[in-house]
């Protein structure tokens, strides 16, 4: 029998022959490779927190081979001797095990915690840019109600891992998190005992809140996250107006090679950022903590930054407890308003509010394109109304930190947070409802008298006027035709109109320079494009 | 609630006074007691020329006499007339003992320049050997907790467990105003416990023992000077020594407000240039 | 702008033409998947151009210095000391130079795949055509009717019977999946020898009936005389455990005033409205809970002149002198007092246990 010939070149030819034989998957790999987006920097921002949450996953797999869930009270035997001796939980000893006998392992933890922290800032940067855009509009609500609860799942990953590892910082924070549960009517008792499964602190709920943080939020994170990025995939990015672009189609770049190949080194320079982080600043020293006793607690107790408004909500909440006289009495405890009913709020609100949006404006049709911030002045105050809220609260959650190192008195602080709270998010309504209307104001005003060019001319009558570059064509006395807006930049500086370099070339300045490509040589408009030969 | 207003406030400090005057009444008050410390002021330094000086107190030590004499300009106008203290303005300092001196004035918070909230730390405005003096005529004048001799931080090579041990006696006593990290807390209306960093193992026991001004007194029955010694060790040797080991950079030890800033200042802010630069024309 | 649809519109191309270069593969793929390229440039002028080489040059020093940084971070990993040492060491910077040399090893590389993205692949503008439009009428209808047709073939709505059926028989099960996970987490909070809201460890009955003692951390007894006027500290119940966390509601601050605070304090203690307090100082020394009424952090940070308790979590502050009466902050309710007593020893016992509930308020507080 003649022996065949093994042809290596023809090798992956038929292997993918194979592949497609059994999957069909030339052709929706081709749409793949060739589906288009858009290029902006703010399309970025939701990209850290991709990222971020795989240098979670990847250091958080570290991290569960040496911690121990156990709250068995062991003396602690270690490296670090100012614990030497002490009695301590098994969780707490493995967390200063992993710091100190572990090689690398307090760069992990330290790696897991900024992690931690990047994708919860990157998620509120990103949602304020989705929010402010107008991204969320139809058809995209539902991808922003996934959004929100991306944040909600965060928030209670951070707070759970926070608690873990059974330090003097953590504890203090499920002693409140317990008196949260407490305040709630009726079942609040019966919540917390089951949470703890009896008094607090029992000795459960570092293993129950373990198999949270690892397995039941992680899981629904991922399943939610592949679900928003499934959904954008779907329904294809949104991307700003301007020259070419509608609402029926997408201008940017294939995703191969360039859009991947940026993807990629972003997500380089993220992990590289984290690693810094990390590697530069302390964070959470628990050795310095000391293990949790019910006794002790720390001036300048916090909760991480993104739990730090709700902290911030109850500091200010006044004393303002109800009494239902009915039976033996009943009450509902202030706490009660700011951390259940305020948290609530503060999550179910803004996922409503693209519905509570569309049926105002009685809009309902689809939008794939962003709307400037500008126009769209009611979005942007109450968009900066929520801002403004969420960030004296947040202020106001480390307020005796403030108050210590600018010696400001402590009840002043919390004062002026308290009516902060009030005056602060109309004012910032106010200031960035009027801050739009002027903008457009002079987009409008650019766009029927032209460029201001900074030259003044004196007329035959001893008049001074400054002489305006018209943007587009001009009547027969001269004077610029007034264009229409188009939703996107208007040029307000000379150098805009290349009369000038930019300032910083290549810099700041969108890919779709928006007064280049209609004009430009090598495509000479969209009615006569000549056709590409070559790849190059 | 009650609203604290600043005047209230300083009057406090010092003076355990009950109920709360009307504003005008305050004022009122403030104006006739300053009037009244003016004209004490006055009358002490006629009093008190150095020949008078000799004869009232007979039985001081030659080292209490020079401490008599920085009292009487310094001190005076505020504690008053051989530390009986005046109402409203300076408390007696019968009893409070040479340790309390060296804390108040070898840190410079005494004397103070004008009342407020809180003593603040300053550049003492007296030498060693003066402060010594000073609490020397204290002492003599009306007892009170000394400082001891001898070391006053543990020696961790005959004694390695004194570090744990201070650790712990630590967490129990002191981080609830001074923090985890011994960087100080705010406390009610404008106080605030003082960081530790610089705090010398001297300052640390006298604090412990008298008390000073918010401070509670941790008597030797409640804390031995063994166990003093201990903490101290574990502030010298774990807060202020000992380098951290997570990174160049420890945030000030504030806990999450200033990781919470990090992020956004350096983590963020370095991310959205990066994507500007990606996104931005080349 | 007017829409202008492209693509479709296009001619096909025989893709099996031999004269075909692969770039006109490439556009007739992209005229099946309706997209059009509108630029595609290279960011050069010609071949090799020097502006090119200099690019290329500074890509592959990125890509160098990430590998040495890697490299580093490889062999300092391996042999810098790292096991912690007290004190000022060379092992306190092995995180730091983890960090420094592991993040610029990845700033490398993500920078060098970035200018390579950026700088020599050429500079495109596609546009695609969006095909957002919804499913036609017809379309909608074939699925709602399908969906219809469905639910008629299991004719429910024609046969009642089993519809109470399924109700009758599915309800159990459901809540039968439901019981194991609320029945095990259950756990009655009033029931039990010593309801877990309402008892401390400075009750007597745990303790077999006889007074439990005011004790340190380490278990010692406390007599008055260890207390410092304007002094403060943390007692636990002197039973087994007492100082652990299995009483986390019980530690207590005992205070000792001065002699004029005590004597108001006293005045006020006297007068309580709900006479729970009476009786409960000792001389000048009395006892609150430490467990703040609002979120039951250590209310611990004691001013001794201005006789205030300060709770650094959520600055709740209440007067020592006052019966602990929130003046400032969120909390509601004042702080409890233990009843306080010396036993025969001359030691601090609890009287009994505090009458007020301890920590954090709740719904069906008495």
């Amino acid at each position: 029998m003649k022996r065949r010939k093994i042809d290596l070149a023809e090798a992956p030819k038929n292997f993918a022959k194979g592949v497609d034989d059994r999957f069909q998957a030339a052709t929706p790999l081709r749409g793949l490779l060739n589906k288009v987006f858009p290029d902006h920097w703010s399309f970025l921002l939701g990209e850290i927190a991709l990222f971020s949450f795989i240098v979670l996953l990847l250091s958080g797999v570290f991290l569960t081979l040496f911690f121990d869930p156990s709250m068995k009270e062991v003396p602690y035997d270690g490296s670090y001797l100012a614990l030497k001796g002490t009695m301590m939980s098994a969780a707490y000893e493995s967390s200063l095990h992993l710091s100190f006998e572990v090689r690398g392992g307090l760069f992990m933890r330290q790696l897991h915690h900024w992690a931690a922290l990047l994708f919860m800032a990157s998620i509120i940067v990103h949602m304020a840019r989705v929010f402010f855009t107008g991204a969320f509009r139809k058809p995209r609500e539902i991808n922003w109600v996934i959004g929100v609860l991306l944040f909600l799942l965060g928030f209670f990953a951070g707070f759970t891992g926070y608690s873990l590892p059974d330090d003097g910082l953590s504890g203090t924070g499920l002693r409140i998190a317990s008196a949260i549960m407490l305040t709630l009517p009726v079942i609040g008792t019966w919540l917390s005992a089951a949470i703890f499964g009896g008094e607090f602190p029992g000795e459960l709920i570092i293993g129950r809140f373990y198999i949270a943080h690892v397995l039941l939020i992680p899981g629904i994170l991922l399943g939610l996250i592949a679900a928003h990025l499934g959904i954008v995939f779907k329904q294809k990015h949104t991307q700003w107006p301007g020259p070419l672009r509608t609402n029926e189609n997408v201008v940017g770049e294939r995703m191969f090679p360039r859009y991947a190949m940026k993807q990629g080194g972003f997500f380089m320079a993220v992990f590289g950022v984290i690693a810094l982080l990390a590697g530069l600043f302390q964070i959470n020293p628990i050795w310095l903590f000391g293990p949790y006793r019910a006794a002790e607690v720390s001036s300048a107790s916090q909760p991480d930054f993104y739990v730090m408004f709700m902290d911030g909500l109850v500091r200010l909440m006044p004393n303002w407890q109800i009494y239902i006289p009915f039976g033996d009495g009943y009450s509902i405890p202030p706490m009660f308003w700011p951390a259940v009913v305020g948290l609530g709020a503060l999550f179910t609100l803004p996922m409503a509010y693209p519905w509570l949006e569309a049926r105002k404006l009685k809009d309902k049709r689809s939008h794939h394109l962003l709307e400037r911030p500008r126009d769209n002045p009611e979005r942007v105050g109450i968009g900066m109304m929520a801002l403004t809220f969420f960030l004296v609260a947040t202020i106001s959650g480390g307020n005796d930190v403030i108050a210590d190192k600018f010696h400001i008195s402590l009840n002043a602080m919390t004062w002026a947070g308290r009516i902060g709270l009030l005056l602060l998010p109309p004012l910032a309504y106010y200031i960035s409802v009027r801050i739009c209307l002027g903008l457009q104001q002079h987009d409008r005003q650019v766009l029927a008298h032209g460029v201001e060019t900074g030259i003044i001319k004196r007329l035959p009558n001893g008049q001074f006027v400054e002489v305006h570059q018209p943007l587009g064509p001009v009547d027969d006395h001269g004077h610029p035709i007034p264009l229409e807006y188009a939703g996107w930049v208007v040029p307000k500086k000379m150098n805009r109109l290349g009369a000038l370099a930019p300032a910083i070339k290549g810099f700041f300045y969108p890919v779709e320079k928006p007064a280049d490509i209609p004009v430009s040589p090598a495509v000479g408009g969209p009615a006569k494009r000549e056709e590409i030969k070559s790849g190059r | 609630m009650t609203s604290d207003t600043p005047a209230r406030r300083r009057a406090r400090v010092f003076s355990r006074r009950r109920g709360a005057p009307s504003r005008a009444r305050r004022r009122l008050g403030a104006a006739v007691r300053m009037l009244a410390a003016l004209v004490l002021a006055g009358g002490v330094y006629t009093a008190f020329t150095p020949g008078a000086f000799a004869e009232d107190n007979v039985q001081l030590s030659a080292v209490a006499r020079e401490g008599k004499a920085l009292y009487d300009t310094s001190c005076i106008s505020c504690h008053g007339r051989d530390g009986q203290g005046v109402e409203d303005r300076g408390p007696s300092l019968i009893g409070v003992g040479s340790a309390s001196v060296e804390f108040q004035v070898g840190t410079g918070r005494m004397p103070m320049t004008r009342q407020e909230a809180q003593a603040e730390q300053k550049p003492p405005q007296f030498n060693d050997a003066q402060t010594e003096q000073l609490g020397q005529y204290i002492q003599e004048l009306g007892g009170g907790p000394e400082l001891p001799d001898g070391p006053l931080v543990a020696n961790l090579e005959s004694d390695p467990d004194a570090l744990a041990r201070g650790g712990e006696l630590f967490r129990v006593n002191c981080t609830s105003c001074h923090g985890f990290g011994g960087g100080g807390g705010a406390l009610s209306s404008g106080k605030f416990a003082p960081s530790l960093s610089d705090a010398t193992a001297e300052e640390l026991y006298a604090a412990m023992l008298t008390g000073p001004q918010n401070m509670p007194v941790f008597g030797d029955n409640q804390l031995t000077p063994e166990q003093k010694k201990q903490i101290i060790t574990y502030i010298s040797v774990q807060l202020q020594d000992d380098k951290d080991p997570g990174g160049l950079f420890n945030l000030g030890r504030y806990g999450p407000s200033t990781e919470g800033m990090a992020i956004f200042l350096v983590g963020i802010t370095l991310l959205v240039f990066t994507s500007l630069w990606i996104a931005g024309k080349s | 702008m007017t829409a202008v649809h492209h693509g479709e519109a296009g001619t096909p191309v025989d893709v099996n033409d031999p004269h075909l270069t692969r770039f006109d593969i490439v556009k007739e793929g992209l005229r099946r998947d309706d997209i059009e390229i509108v630029t595609y440039e290279s960011h050069f002028h010609g071949q090799n151009s020097k502006a090119e080489r200099r690019i290329v040059r500074n890509i592959a020093f990125l890509l160098l210095l990430s590998g040495l940084f890697t490299a580093a971070f490889l062999v300092f990993y391996i042999v810098w000391p790292w096991e912690f040492e007290l004190g000022h060491t060379r092992s306190d910077y092995y995180t730091p130079i983890l960090g420094i040399t592991l993040g610029l090893g990845l700033l490398s590389l993500g920078f060098a795949i970035l200018a390579w993205a950026k700088k020599l692949l050429p500079h495109e503008l596609s546009i695609q055509q969006r095909h957002g439009d919804p499913s036609s009428d017809d379309e909608r209808l074939i699925t709602g009717q399908t969906m219809m047709y469905v639910a008629d073939e299991l004719g429910v709505a024609r046969r009642p019977l089993l519809k109470g059926a399924i109700a009758i028989g599915a309800a159990p099960l459901g809540l039968a999946v439901a019981a194991p996970l609320v029945g095990g987490l259950i756990k009655d909070p009033h029931k039990g020898p010593n309801p877990m809201m309402t008892t401390t460890g400075f009750s007597s009955d745990a303790n077999g009936g006889k007074l439990v003692r005011l004790t340190r951390e380490d278990g010692s007894p406390i007599r008055p005389e260890d207390v410092s006027a304007g002094g403060q500290m943390t007692v636990y119940p002197g039973i087994p455990h007492g100082a652990t966390n299995k009483y986390a509601d019980s530690p207590t601050l005992l205070i000792h005033l001065r002699a004029d605070d005590a004597a108001e304090t006293r005045k006020n203690a006297e007068a309580d409205k709900n006479g729970r307090n009476v009786g409960s100082m000792w001389g000048n020394y009395v006892a609150y809970s430490k467990i703040c009424t609002h979120a039951g952090c250590p209310a611990s940070l004691y001013e001794q002149q201005t006789n205030r308790l300060l709770c650094p979590c959520h600055q709740s502050q209440f007067n020592i002198k006052d019966n602990a009466q929130p003046i400032f902050g969120p909390a509601t309710r004042r702080l409890p007092m233990l009843p306080l007593t010396v036993d025969e020893e001359g030691f601090f016992v609890a009287a009994e246990d505090y009458k007020d509930v301890v920590g954090p308020d709740f719904w069906e507080r008495p």
